[in-house]
């Protein structure tokens, strides 16, 4: 009688090994528990990545979500973590020289789940500092994308459905907030990317908005941050 | 309100949720699920919370692994506890962790005397860092494992006795795993220990793809079948006038709110009408 520490080390190697190799659990019962797994870990990264899926289809998602778990199995049993890592690893695969803009889709995927998760501003956010200050919200989230992959992300995210789009070929910059239940995607210009990037620390307001106004002279930098509380991306305090 | 039957909880029917009138009607989530920093899914459940009972059903504490409990997890598990105050705390009968890797499923165990002692340790540090009694749910089983030196109705039996524990029995789950296994439900359940059994839970199952019925999957996708609402009546009668409370299952091919909610009414029905039978005889 193998001990428990023996039987579980074998059952999870069964689990995640290739095809047949580990011949002590090979039967179909056990078929059940390697399905069961490997659909769990699969259907994360499809709720995780809902964009990916639809621009590669179900059946393609499933495969390269297979191959991710070959190399990267869940590690914890909140799968809304799992695949933290899926965007750079889809960088790195040359089946996605194909589609360039695939790896910046699936950043924008995670960016929206970080900001639906993250947490809530507390009211001490607000009033904690004597000078107004400007910071992040919480759930705020933004990046900078070499490909057009908002403008496709946007087109595939519409809740009336799918637009039509010929994206130009040029560098994006995304923005995600949240209000009361809903996640809102932002194309953003190069100013309020910067500004958003001043507020990663709290910062006195009229340091944040000298450093936008020296990068971008041309700017409204007063408008800039108007839209930015409007849109919840900032708390002014 | 005294919570008798309730349904696990879908965000898509929060609204027809928050409006149901049903009398002892409670919703169950799974806890990992809401351990999360902020947002709208906790939003969600603060305001179920307000309405209704809620019971916490964790699926990752992997109880019956070799290594000690994952004292962040259980720390998470605490927090939920304690933010929403459950009146049911439950976890399962399996394994889900080896090593740095975590299965997305429930992993069964031959059933020795050493799988009891490290069963019964990690329950014991789970109630203890939670400050509460937790239930423990028998798993759908699949496969004849080799080694059992317990059945699992007395190795259930004999973790309450040693952790003080509660049992959450799923009757799909008994009756899949004897159907699988080939053994006889009814006297499965017979032999749990009375009064222990904190909640019920009632699911759908379906034959495997490829094999059909000789290999029933625990599938959750369905509704109730006959066999077990027969199964749930014969454990009701058996409970006498302490009737622990039922949760309607449902993750998969879920189908309208009144559709669960027709099962919900008949499992509450039944837990009444035995109730009164049972005041009668």
């Amino acid at each position: 009688m193998p001990d428990l520490a023996a039987f579980q080390r074998a059952f999870a190697e069964a689990i995640l090994a290739e095809g047949d190799l580990v011949t002590s659990f090979r039967s179909e019962a056990f078929a059940v528990y390697r399905n069961t797994s490997a659909r769990g870990a699969v259907e994360a990264l499809r709720a995780a990545y809902p964009t990916v899926d639809m621009l590669v289809g179900e059946e393609m998602f499933t495969r390269v979500a297979l191959d991710y778990r070959r190399e990267t199995p869940p590690s914890s049993p909140i799968l809304s973590d799992y695949g933290r890592d899926l965007p750079t690893w889809l960088a790195r695969q040359p089946w996605t020289s194909e589609l360039p803009y695939l790896a910046d889709v699936a950043r924008l995927d995670r960016l929206w789940l970080e900001s639906f998760l993250a947490a809530d501003a507390r009211e001490g956010d607000r009033a904690r500092f004597g000078a107004p200050r400007v910071m992040l919200h919480p759930a705020a989230r933004f990046g900078w994308f070499p490909t057009p992959a908002m403008t496709i992300w946007q087109a595939h995210r519409n809740p009336c459905g799918i637009v039509e789009i010929e994206p130009e070929w040029r560098e994006e910059r995304a923005l995600f907030t949240r209000a009361g239940m809903t996640v809102t995607g932002h194309l953003i210009d190069a100013a309020c990317h910067r500004l958003l990037l001043a507020c990663a620390q709290p910062v006195r307001i009229e340091e944040c908005a000298a450093s936008v106004a020296r990068a971008f002279p041309n700017a409204s930098v007063p408008e800039l941050l108007r839209t930015c509380v409007a849109s919840g991306a900032i708390i002014i305090s | 309100m005294t919570p008798t039957a309730g349904l696990s909880f879908k965000p898509v029917h929060f609204e027809q949720a928050m409006a149901c009138p049903a009398e002892g009607l409670w919703f169950e989530v799974h806890a990992e699920n809401y351990m999360v920093d902020g947002g709208p899914r906790l939003a969600m459940l603060e305001q179920l919370r307000t309405r209704f009972p809620l019971s916490i059903h964790g699926v990752g504490l992997s109880l019956a692994g070799v290594d000690e409990s994952d004292r962040d997890h259980l720390q998470k598990l605490r927090q939920l506890a304690e933010r929403f105050d459950p009146f049911l705390l439950s976890e399962h009968l399996a394994w889900s962790r080896h090593e740095a890797a975590s299965f997305p499923d429930l992993l069964p165990f031959p059933r020795t005397n050493e799988a009891l002692e490290i069963i019964a340790r990690n329950i014991d540090i789970a109630q203890e860092t939670l400050g509460r009694q937790i239930l423990i749910e028998n798993p759908s089983l699949y496969l004849h494992l080799k080694g059992h030196e317990w059945p699992e109705s007395l190795f259930l039996g004999e973790l309450v006795k040693r952790t003080g524990c509660g049992l959450l029995i799923d009757v799909n789950n008994v009756f899949v795993s004897a159907s699988n296994l080939g053994f006889n439900p009814y006297a499965y359940l017979d032999a749990l220990p009375r009064g222990v059994i904190g909640e019920i839970h009632l699911a759908g199952h379906a034959p495997d793809p490829l094999l059909g019925r000789s290999l029933l999957i625990d599938s959750h996708d369905a509704p109730i079948a006959e066999e077990v609402w027969e199964l749930y009546e014969w454990l009701l009668a058996s409970c006498g006038t302490h009737r622990p409370p039922t949760l309607i299952e449902r993750d998969d091919n879920l189908p309208a709110f009144e559709e669960l909610l027709d099962e919900r009414d008949r499992a509450a029905r039944m837990m009444a009408e035995g109730r009164r039978a049972v005041a009668y005889a």
